[in-house]
């Protein structure tokens, strides 16, 4: 598959209000995204995802480091580049609000230089797919705030770009507008060929539709892999043991220098202990701690992890990537 | 042809948006209005008509040159400011038109629009006293024209200082009076003003309306003056509002949510 965007060594810095410091918004952000693959883009709050991402749509020029989209240099052909790209930025406020959802997508067709004609298919198409039909007269500030983040999604996908960036899509709507949403973005990937960055805090919206996530933390790329590869790897390590007794206090000590992060909930008929273990040999360790004391084991499972903990871990730096067996 | 559908959705999109201002727009109708009726009852009832008729007229092209340049001055700064705010502004910056155009079409546009106000008021002002001007639309449009180009050249300065800078509302009130200023002081004063923007066109505008000027007693030299000062000030109005559109991409001042 060829790349489509390609970001090299960004760094965006801001300065701070009424200071001389500066805060390293990105710092050194290189990654890959081929055509038509979908990506995840995450981080905790502040991590730099917005401005990694605006930098991509040619909003905010970068400190230094370069960007590739579809093989033009977006800074120094930026309204080419451009051609390429549509987006969805944070908040769902990015629509005018006293004009109706059918003149909100022909003004933004227009301003891309297409006529009304010309979008007046792809409008009617859209207006069906996202049950908008019957509010296209409606003014954008009577809709209910799901209603305005799919009008705002909906203006992305009718520029008919390549490239499709959304920085949290899924953000402030009810459990039912985010699922429809979501169900929405995913009959979109698997119909049209696009290219998707998908921002988000919401780990079920990126495990549902994302094949691969960039995880960024202060302004750093910490993980670059397949969301399966990343559970799978947290699968193989995560064990939950099901004890017959107590440990006894040296077990605990013991096990605590080896395994600093394990969890222990003792109980005198059915304790349990869960480890993650660095590499899968370690379970011989663990297993001559129990059996210095002869501790009954019930039973050893693999501990489910869901993408939520792995995302957890590897933004806390308990995980590090460098060392798992798929890189 | 990318440009026509661009100025036409803009054009679209000024005539919504003051159709949903609905009472911000008939507010400004009816001052307009009021305010017309009143210069022209000064010419009927005031004193010596051989002076008082010149005044009057006077009066009028100075405010509807001031009129029309704060409604596009103050509707390019707040449309900036509010969609800042709003979000939109972003969106329209990823266009790949680029965002000087759709402000060209913006600025054209609303030009566009408050002018047919301002002549159907002032046709209607006319009906109703029944006191004609002399217009001599062949003469007064190309100047027109002309000057509204150099009026646009200021209106992207607005622009550009409105994304950078927050506060730009409390500079719009002041901008007020220079802008009267503009207007108002013929260049017989201050011969020096020819430099500044669109002074030359009022001037002009205002010896076709006084002094019944036609097209050809109009010297080559005064088009050239006011051709070269719209071209200046439109590209010196573009350049600065580049120059502002970097600052704020540099800075991340396109959105100040
Ligand atoms: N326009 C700005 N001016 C100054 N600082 C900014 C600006 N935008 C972002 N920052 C700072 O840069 C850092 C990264 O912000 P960014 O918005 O990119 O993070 P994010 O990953 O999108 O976070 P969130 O999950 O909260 O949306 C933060 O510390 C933020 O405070
Ligand atoms: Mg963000």
């Amino acid at each position: 598959m060829e790349t489509i965007i390609e970001v090299k060594h960004l760094k965006k810095a801001y300065k701070k209000r009424k200071s001389k410091e500066y805060v390293h918004a990105v710092n050194d952000v290189s990654f890959q995204v081929k055509k038509g693959e979908i990506v995840g883009l995450l981080g905790p709050n502040g991590a730099g995802k917005t401005t990694t991402i605006k930098m991509i749509c040619g909003l905010l020029i970068p400190d230094s480091g370069e960007i590739y989209v579809n093989g033009v240099d977006n800074q120094k052909k930026r309204l080419e580049a451009l051609k390429h790209i549509s987006a969805v930025l944070e908040g769902n406020r990015n629509l005018y609000w006293r004009l109706t959802v059918r003149e909100n997508l022909n003004y933004f067709a227009g301003n891309r230089g297409v006529s009304k004609k010309e979008a007046a298919e792809r409008i009617e198409d859209l207006l069906e797919k996202f049950n908008l039909k019957e509010k296209e007269n409606e003014l954008v500030n009577r809709l209910s705030r799901g209603m305005q983040q799919k009008l705002a999604i909906m203006v992305a996908m009718l520029a008919d770009s390549e490239i499709i960036l959304l920085d949290e899509p899924t953000l402030g709507l009810d459990v039912e507008t985010g699922y429809e949403v979501r169900e929405l973005l995913r009959d979109f990937v698997s119909n049209y060929n696009r290219t998707i960055i998908i921002s988000s805090h919401d780990m079920d919206v990126i495990q549902d539709l994302c094949d691969r996530t960039v995880i960024i933390n202060e302004g750093k790329v910490v993980t670059n892999d397949k969301i399966e590869n990343l559970l799978q790897l947290f699968q193989v390590r995560a064990y939950t043991i099901t004890l017959g007794g107590l440990l006894s206090d040296e077990q605990q000590r013991q096990l605590l220098q080896k395994f600093p992060q394990f969890e222990y909930t003792p109980d005198t008929v059915e304790s349990t202990l869960k480890v993650n273990l660095l590499r899968s040999e370690e379970i011989y360790d663990l297993f001559d701690v129990l059996k210095k004391e002869n501790t009954p084991v019930e039973a050893i499972d693999r501990a489910t992890v869901n993408f939520e903990n792995v995302f957890m871990k590897i933004v806390k730096g308990e995980f590090n990537h460098a060392m798992g067996p798929s890189s | 042809m990318q440009w026509v559908h661009l100025l036409n959705a803009n054009v679209q999109k000024e005539y919504l948006e003051m159709k949903r201002y609905l009472p911000n727009t008939i507010a400004l109708i009816v001052t307009f209005y009021a305010i017309f009726l009143g210069m022209f009852a000064g010419i009927q009832i005031i004193g010596d008509p051989a002076s008082q008729d010149v005044n009057t007229q006077y009066a009028i092209v100075n405010y509807i040159f001031w009129f029309l340049s704060i409604m596009i001055m103050q509707n390019i700064g707040w449309e900036i400011t509010n969609e800042a705010m709003r979000g939109t502004l972003e969106q329209l910056c990823m266009s790949p038109m680029g965002l000087w155009r759709i402000l060209s079409a913006r600025l054209f546009s609303s030009t566009f629009l408050y002018l047919i106000i301002i002549v159907v008021l002032l046709v209607g002002t006319m009906l109703t006293t029944g006191q004609w001007l002399n217009i001599d639309v062949v003469t007064i449009l190309p100047i027109m024209l002309l000057t509204l180009v150099s009026m646009i050249g200021v209106g992207f300065m607005i622009a550009g200082i409105s994304i950078i800078w927050k506060q730009v509302q409390a500079f719009l009130q002041i901008l007020q009076f220079i802008l009267a200023g503009l207007t108002f002081i013929p260049l017989s004063v201050a011969p020096l003003m020819v430099f500044l923007p669109f002074v030359k066109g009022v001037d002009l505008v205002r010896n076709v309306m006084i002094k019944g000027w036609s097209f050809q007693e109009i010297s080559g030299v005064d088009f050239l003056i006011l051709g070269f000062n719209a071209i200046f000030y439109f590209i010196l109005g573009l350049g600065v509002f580049l120059f502002c559109e970097r600052i704020a991409m540099r800075k991340g001042l396109l959105a100040h949510y």
